[in-house]
């Protein structure tokens, strides 16, 4: 028994390590012919739905193409693609997040689409500010599947009853001290905190960055704040806390950006800082009585920026990237495609296909599309994708807060420690 | 026994049953509650009670009705109950009643691969069914369990064999008995308690295993349960939290019955197998 | 058959063969093998392989996706000395373990022994006191369980009624280890079901017996029940703690799989899980694995050890 085994485990281990090196090199192109494509995405039954509609009009038009597609919850998605990829069975097309944009390409899991940019990829009708969330390096690993911004979606029911004006009309703007000021009028008027506490998310401390001319990252990788600035945000946060202008640390720690734990849907806040691609899953878990405003600014910039809420990006691994490349053109650029995808992942990326889409919008669409109109000009260039290591940063960020809002390390401590594990996290 | 005394007995068992059902109830109750008030309420009773939620997943979930989803399930978990039986007890008999060179480094080594995290062999495990092209298929999720895989009940029977007294094999043994047969017509028919466990609880934790089934099953067409369960589960834009309840609750069904149907052989098993001697 | 209790290591040792007894055994070895086959194949196959694979990569930088760099022991060396939350999830798990296991058996015993009677209606009460583990831990029980532990939830309107104003237990850090104790407790099917069988298989006579001599029902279960159920408490016992080490799902779920709050329900598997497969580290996760694996290991031979003392097996009574 003792021979056998070791001789057998010896083989597989070998046979493990020898497949994960191979298999970090190219993958190869195969020649015309039948092709089958594997697309995966993570994301509720309506997008599935029309993904998969989306993939039939695909097929019917490229008969030799076959695409087998897979979808799955958010959490479980990312631990069946890593261990797929890993094992070396990954998909050709997959979707990807902010995070793991850079996760993923920097790991060398995503294949450079450059070589296909003008051929069968057209990126033209694309906002080039929207594609700066899918660079790494300079080079575009991964393509915006929708476009989504900052915003703060709120119920005006609250802000009415205590009296309290937020700014809505196309080129309005207000300071953080006017947003601090309504935030605790509204909370000392109702039983509802005025918006969910949003010290969390390391997302909306980089719009805060952006309005100083920082950034989370700088664009070579490294960390682009310092302990102090963090300090200086969460101190401001917290002296709207006191007053209840932004939700108790019971209902904070409990945010993880999905709808149905959020403050608003809760009942537990009068508003909340989110990404505008959530507004129809707010519109459904709460109703369609919610309004969008921007995000305060206390200089010319808006900080707010053109983000991709989810991207597809295209295995490095593939033995079709040439098909999952066309695949992906025609999901982004079709107009058959958009019509069919429509918001499901955000306003569409093109911008051809938007107008189209927007021009028929209801509901919760309508109103993302109305908000984009009225920021337009306010809406900068996306934020670059964020570096390898980034998903632990994002985590020991909302951990480290959690210790903040129950009061077990002073501010500055915590956001020193922030620092310290960001640059831990950047460097490994 | 005195009426007063068993009616003490039935109230205080039905004291505890309503605290521990508690949460069990407000699932149910829950499944019957509007989208609104799902997420919205902590309330036990729905404000407003509504079919709507069983409605939309007999409707069908992704591509398939949830009938389809219910018969994966059934089988992997029958293939699963039927694998673990068989080579579980096989192996408990040799490490309970044997004596071979290496039992106790084996059964050392059995015990060991109970203490290892799932998490990392993970990989290393996928690769193996990879390279045996039984990735999106069943097999993945039953072969492990016809190789006695699950340590677990192993031991359960291991320890269930040792308490059992050794004259009755010896008895057998001198009416002519090899060690198939001591197997066969002693140790088998005195495991049944043991084999009842066994089959009981691999039926339910297949039938809720999500974390293989994810990594193993690409295909829609081939998802189980708990795999359709989360299609209704979204981060970023509306879960139907509703319907995942009603498919939780629907879920339960089959297992329910299932423990009710064969926790009778466990007393009947034991009260027929002859241990007084 | 005596009531003594005996010094029996888990696995018994073999007696002094007679020569007659020897030849016996030669030809039993084979037939066991025979037996062992489906185990030996799986471990050979589907065990022992990627173990080795694991204990490799624990001495490597390991991202999942890029072949992994031989770093020797320098995980192990970070863990023990560079990672504060490492021993702050080792801490939390010891208490999760030290909390839940006793109080989930001393449940699932006095359940069993209160359902260890043939009574009308039993077989539905069994079931119903199943009926939680039935549930698993999906994300329908870990809403349910927050609709029960979160601020003004159940537990919390019942203890505000009487004056205990606690607040959510899941939103809280000083509690929040608490709900998933609870969860694991309310959870005691398996091992109910596993000393009821036990309990089933105590002969009638040794309860007359002791009766006759006069012995009250605590006297009764201090020297009939407990020796003669002591291999299944040691089962349980056993099972119990290296479950309680690896639990995952449940923190997984009822947390979102973040541990929180402040990292209150970070289990040494979930945050192992983290750096892993969040934080790409399955080099480090591997150690850590290790590390987990070496303890639980020492834990367990320990009580073997000890169960030479207080466990009685009627099949090695000769």
């Amino acid at each position: 028994m003792g021979r056998v085994s070791r001789r057998g485990a010896a083989g597989l281990l070998v046979g493990l390590l020898s497949l994960t090196a191979a298999l970090s090199g190219c993958g190869n192109e195969s020649a015309d012919g039948p092709v089958t494509l594997r697309f995966v995405w993570w994301g509720n039954e309506d997008r599935a739905k029309v993904t998969r509609a989306a993939v039939d009009a695909f097929q019917q038009r490229n008969p030799d193409i076959k695409v087998e597609t897979e979808y799955s919850g958010y959490d479980a998605y990312f631990q069946k693609l890593s261990t797929q990829v890993a094992g070396g069975a990954g998909p050709d097309l997959l979707q990807l997040d902010r995070a793991t944009v850079g996760e993923y390409a920097g790991r060398k899991v995503l294949a450079d689409l450059g070589e296909y940019t003008g051929k069968d990829l057209g990126l033209d009708k694309i906002p080039a500010n929207l594609l700066e969330g899918g660079k790494v390096d300079g080079k575009q690993y991964a393509v915006a599947a929708g476009a989504t911004t900052q915003m703060l979606i709120f119920d005006p029911t609250h802000f009415e009853a205590a009296g309290v004006r937020v700014p809505t009309a196309p080129g309005e703007k207000w300071t953080w001290a006017q947003f601090a000021e309504a935030m605790t009028q509204v909370g000392a008027a109702g039983q509802v905190s005025g918006t969910t506490d949003f010290g969390w998310a390391v997302d909306w401390f980089e719009v805060w960055l952006h309005q100083r001319g920082k950034a989370l990252y700088t664009p070579d990788g490294k960390l682009g704040f310092t302990a102090e600035e963090l300090a200086g945000y969460w101190e401001m946060i917290g002296a709207m806390r006191s007053d209840k202008g932004v939700s108790p640390a019971e209902v904070t720690t409990k945010m993880d950006g999905s709808v149905q734990n959020s403050g608003i849907v809760t009942r537990q806040a009068a508003s909340e800082i989110g990404y505008d691609s959530a507004v129809t899953g707010y519109f459904g878990a709460f109703g369609p009585n919610l309004e969008l405003a921007p995000l305060p600014s206390d200089v010319a910039e808006s900080g707010m920026a053109a983000m991709p809420p989810v991207s597809f990006a295209v295995s490095q691994r593939s033995k079709h990237k040439a098909a999952a490349v066309k695949l992906l053109d025609f999901l982004v650029n079709d107009p058959e495609a958009g019509k069919l995808l429509g918001a499901s992942r955000g306003v569409p990326p093109n911008e051809e296909i938007r107008a189209q889409v927007c021009s028929s919008a209801e509901g919760g669409s309508k109103a993302v599309c109305d908000y984009e109109a009225a920021q337009q000009d306010k809406i900068g260039p996306a934020f670059g994708a964020w570096p390898t290591g980034s998903s632990a940063i994002k985590r020991d960020f909302q951990r480290t807060y959690d210790d903040v809002i129950f009061n077990r390390v002073s501010v500055a401590d915590a956001a020193e420690r922030v620092v310290q594990d960001a640059e831990q996290s950047l460097g490994s | 026994m005195t009426l007063s005394k068993r009616l003490v007995w039935h109230g205080l068992v039905v004291a505890v049953l309503l605290v521990l059902l508690y949460p069990v109830v407000w699932l149910v109750s829950t499944s019957f509650k509007p989208a609104t008030e799902v997420i919205s309420t902590l309330a036990l009773l729905p404000r407003d009670p509504t079919g709507d939620n069983y409605a939309e997943v007999f409707d069908g979930v992704g591509e398939f009705g949830v009938l389809h989803y219910f018969w994966n399930s059934v089988v992997i978990s029958v293939g699963a109950v039927v694998g673990n039986v068989l080579s579980c007890s096989l192996a408990a008999y040799a490490f309970g009643r044997l004596h071979f060179r290496g039992r106790g480094p084996m059964f050392g080594f059995m015990m060991i691969t109970i203490m290892l995290p799932q998490h990392v062999v993970l990989i290393p495990q996928y690769v193996i069914f990879q390279q045996m092209d039984m990735v999106n298929t069943f097999w993945p999720l039953v072969l492990p369990k016809f190789l006695a895989t699950d340590a677990f009940f192993i031991f359960l029977m291991v320890q269930f064999i040792r308490s059992l007294p050794r004259e009755l094999d010896e008895a057998a043994t001198l009416d002519g008995c090899g060690p198939v047969g001591v197997f066969r017509h002693v140790i088998l028919p005195l495991l049944r308690p043991a084999l009842i466990t066994t089959a009981i609880f691999t039926f339910i934790w297949t039938w809720n295993d999500f974390f293989s089934q994810l990594i193993y099953l690409n295909d829609p067409e081939k998802f189980t349960l708990p795999l359709a369960l989360q299609l209704f589960i979204d981060q970023a834009t509306q879960s139907a939290f509703g319907p995942m309840f009603a498919m939780s609750v629907l879920a339960l069904l089959p297992i329910g019955l299932f423990f009710l149907a064969f926790q009778r052989f466990l007393v009947d098993g034991v009260a027929t197998s002859g241990l007084k001697g | 058959m005596t009531q003594s209790v005996l010094t029996r290591p888990p696995v018994p040792a073999d007696p002094p063969p007679t020569p007659a007894a020897r030849g016996r055994r030669r030809r039993g070895q084979g037939v066991a093998y025979l037996f062992l086959s489906p185990w030996i194949i799986g471990a050979a196959l589907l065990t022992i392989g990627p173990m080795v694979a694991s204990l490799y990569l624990s001495f490597t930088d390991y991202d999942l996706f890029e072949a992994p760099t031989w770093i020797g022991v320098d995980n192990y060396v970070t863990m023990f000395t560079g990672d504060e939350r490492f021993w702050h999830a080792a801490w939390t798990t010891t208490e999760y373990v030290l909390v839940s296991v006793p109080l989930k058996l001393g449940l699932a015993l006095a359940v069993a022994m209160l359902l260890n009677r043939a009574r009308k209606g039993v077989g539905l009460y069994r079931s119903a006191f199943y009926a939680p583990s039935l549930l698993g831990a999906s994300v329908s029980v870990a809403l349910a369980w927050r609709a029960m532990f979160s601020t003004d939830g159940t537990v919390d309107r019942v203890l505000s009624s009487v004056g205990l104003d606690l607040g959510g237990w899941v939103d809280q850090p000083q509690y929040a280890l608490l709900t998933l104790v609870a969860l694991a407790v309310w959870q005691f099917g398996a091992p109910m079901v596993i000393f009821l069988a036990g309990l089933k298989q105590v002969p009638r006579e040794l309860y007359e017996a002791a009766a006759i001599d006069g012995a009250g029902p605590g006297r009764r279960f201090l020297s009939v029940t407990l020796p003669m159920l002591s291999p299944v408490i040691l089962f349980n016992l056993v099972l119990e703690t290296i479950h309680a080490f690896q639990a995952f799902t449940g923190a997984f779920v009822v947390s979102s799989g973040r541990g929180g709050p402040s990292d209150s329900t970070l289990l040494y598997p979930l945050y192992l899980y983290q750096r892993g497969f969040t934080d790409f580290r399955m080099g480090y996760a591997s150690a850590m694995a290790w590390v987990l694996l070496v303890v639980v290991a020492v834990l367990t031979a320990l009580v073997f050890r000890s169960a030479r003392r207080w466990v009685f097996y009627a099949g090695e009574n000769r």
